[in-house]
């Protein structure tokens, strides 16, 4: 029980550390913190979509699908992985399965203005304004919270 | 175009038409700590060999799209002013840092013997340089707003919601902006500088077709705007501000901006479109210039000029101070 403690706690703060290294754009450091935390808890779905995060930066969309598919292997209704996958599909352009799992992304979290975003994108790709205006519509509603949270923190400070 | 993140149809196909028709890169950034209306660090003032366009992290969908847009379009007019006529700004020399910073001294000399409360004369003396600059800055910039503004409305069709949104939060962040400094800086610049922003919003209520606000309806803090036509939203927060003053001078530079505004916002996509919008923005920030009395404040330059003079800037401020003052400044 309490080496599984460790390991949690372990797994967390290296995750922490590549969410950081993330932020700071040194893709190359967070994989190699990801890779310690994926030897330590293989099953941890977080490690695999922060992997996916880090090759979508680095563009290598085809290995952060597949990052993506192992998250999502270990918990099917993680939506930020759902929503990695469907970034990285988008630039495959590959909008039908974007929109695909852009969708599911955004059933599973209505709160995720990316996951609306990107479906915008696809379903104006495939030629369905009306559709993709709705989603537009939504992600922008989202973003403008955020945004208006956002600054009464600043001002806050 | 550099970029790793999505991007919606149209505002790709801008960003791509930006490039073809400037004959040059751009290369798109998110950065934690950038400025809300994003950063356009451009060729044509930097030495660079290519344009970046920085935006806010946190903006991820629509909210990105229009900086981006807002800034491909500013890129536009200075290009294309680059290429056709010769791309100019706002710029200043040690004679006109004294011209402007004499007149603030003037001025705040008739305000301060009005006063219970005199100001320190360490921070008027302070506030002269401050000052000029706070207007070299505005006048570089507000201008260029609404120009740029009213083209993307009519360019960007299905931007228009957030622009609204944009707009709205500008015009408060502009209204506030100074205001911790009303007691101290002369009422007339005060009142001059909110007359700017003022007339910038009732042009852009007046340009842009009322529309109304769909898409924020459903988010509570901007509820209290619900049914409200933009020109009301944005004429009503003037008036009912402690500015009201910056009202009879805004009215005036509103018709200025009128006047050198008369353009047909849905012209051609082409080099000498944006070369003509450049110029007007050049001849209506001359006659807003003109109208409050700072035309010899500031010199039209190539951007260089600009960058070598904010390096000087300790320099011409002593200088001025030393001439307006004399002995009573100590040399630094």
């Amino acid at each position: 029980m309490r080496c599984r403690v460790v390991t949690v706690s372990e797994v967390a703060h290296l995750l922490t550390r590549a969410e950081h290294y993330i932020r700071q754009t040194k893709y190359r450091e967070a994989l190699a913190v990801l890779d310690q935390a994926i030897k330590i808890d293989p099953k941890n779905a977080g490690s695999w979509c922060l992997c996916a995060s880090a090759k979508i930066e680095m563009e290598k969309f085809a290995d952060a699908i597949a990052d993506c598919e192992r998250a999502l292997a270990i918990n099917p209704n993680y939506a930020d992985a759902w929503t990695k996958k469907a970034l990285a599909l988008y630039h495959l352009e590959q909008y039908a399965a974007s929109l695909a799992a852009s969708t599911r992304a955004s059933t599973l979290n209505a709160n995720d203005a990316s996951a609306w975003y990107i479906k915008g994108i696809c379903l104006e790709e495939l030629g369905k304004s009306e559709e993709a205006e709705i989603a537009y519509g939504k992600s922008l509603e989202l973003e403008i919270i955020l945004d208006i949270k956002d600054e009464s923190k600043r001002i806050r400070k | 175009m550099k970029t790793n993140m999505p991007l919606s149809k149209p505002i790709r196909a801008f960003v791509s038409e930006t490039e073809r028709m400037l004959d040059t890169g751009i290369t798109l950034l998110r950065k934690p700590e950038a400025a809300p209306g994003g950063t356009l660090i451009d060729v044509y003032t930097y030495n660079l060999d290519k344009n970046i366009i920085i935006f806010p992290a946190n903006y991820i969908g629509l909210l990105k799209d229009f900086v981006i847009a807002k800034q491909c379009t500013y890129l536009l007019i200075k290009g294309a002013a680059a290429k056709k006529s010769g791309y100019k700004v706002c710029s200043f020399t040690q004679d006109s840092v004294y011209t402007g910073m004499r007149q603030i001294y003037l001025d705040a000399l008739k305000d301060e013997a009005k006063k219970d409360k005199k100001l320190p004369v360490k921070k008027l003396i302070e506030m002269l340089f401050m000052l000029y600059r706070q207007f070299l800055e505005d006048i570089n910039e507000l201008p260029w707003n609404p120009i740029v503004n009213a083209r993307v409305y009519y360019r960007m069709e299905q931007l228009r919601k957030t622009q609204l949104y944009i707009l709205l939060k500008d015009g408060k962040q502009d209204m506030d902006e100074m205001s911790d400094m009303m007691e101290i800086i002369p009422r007339r610049y005060f009142v001059l500088d909110k007359s700017m922003f003022y007339a910038r919003d009732l042009y852009l209520a007046k340009t842009l077709p009322a529309d109304k606000l769909m898409p924020v309806i459903n988010i509570p803090q901007m509820k209290k705007f619900d049914h409200l036509e933009v020109k009301e939203m944005l004429t009503t927060r003037w008036t009912h501000t402690a500015w009201y003053q910056s009202k009879f001078f805004g009215d005036n530079m509103l018709k200025i901006m009128e006047k050198h505004m008369a353009v047909d916002w849905n012209g051609e996509r082409s080099l000498d479109y944006y070369a003509n919008l450049y110029q007007t923005g050049v001849n209506m920030t001359n006659e807003l210039l003109n109208y409050m009395s700072m035309k010899d404040w500031f010199i039209w330059e190539k951007p260089k000029h600009l960058l070598a003079a904010q390096e000087q800037v300790a320099t011409y401020e002593q200088a001025a101070l030393k001439k307006i003052f004399g002995d009573l400044i100590e040399d630094q």
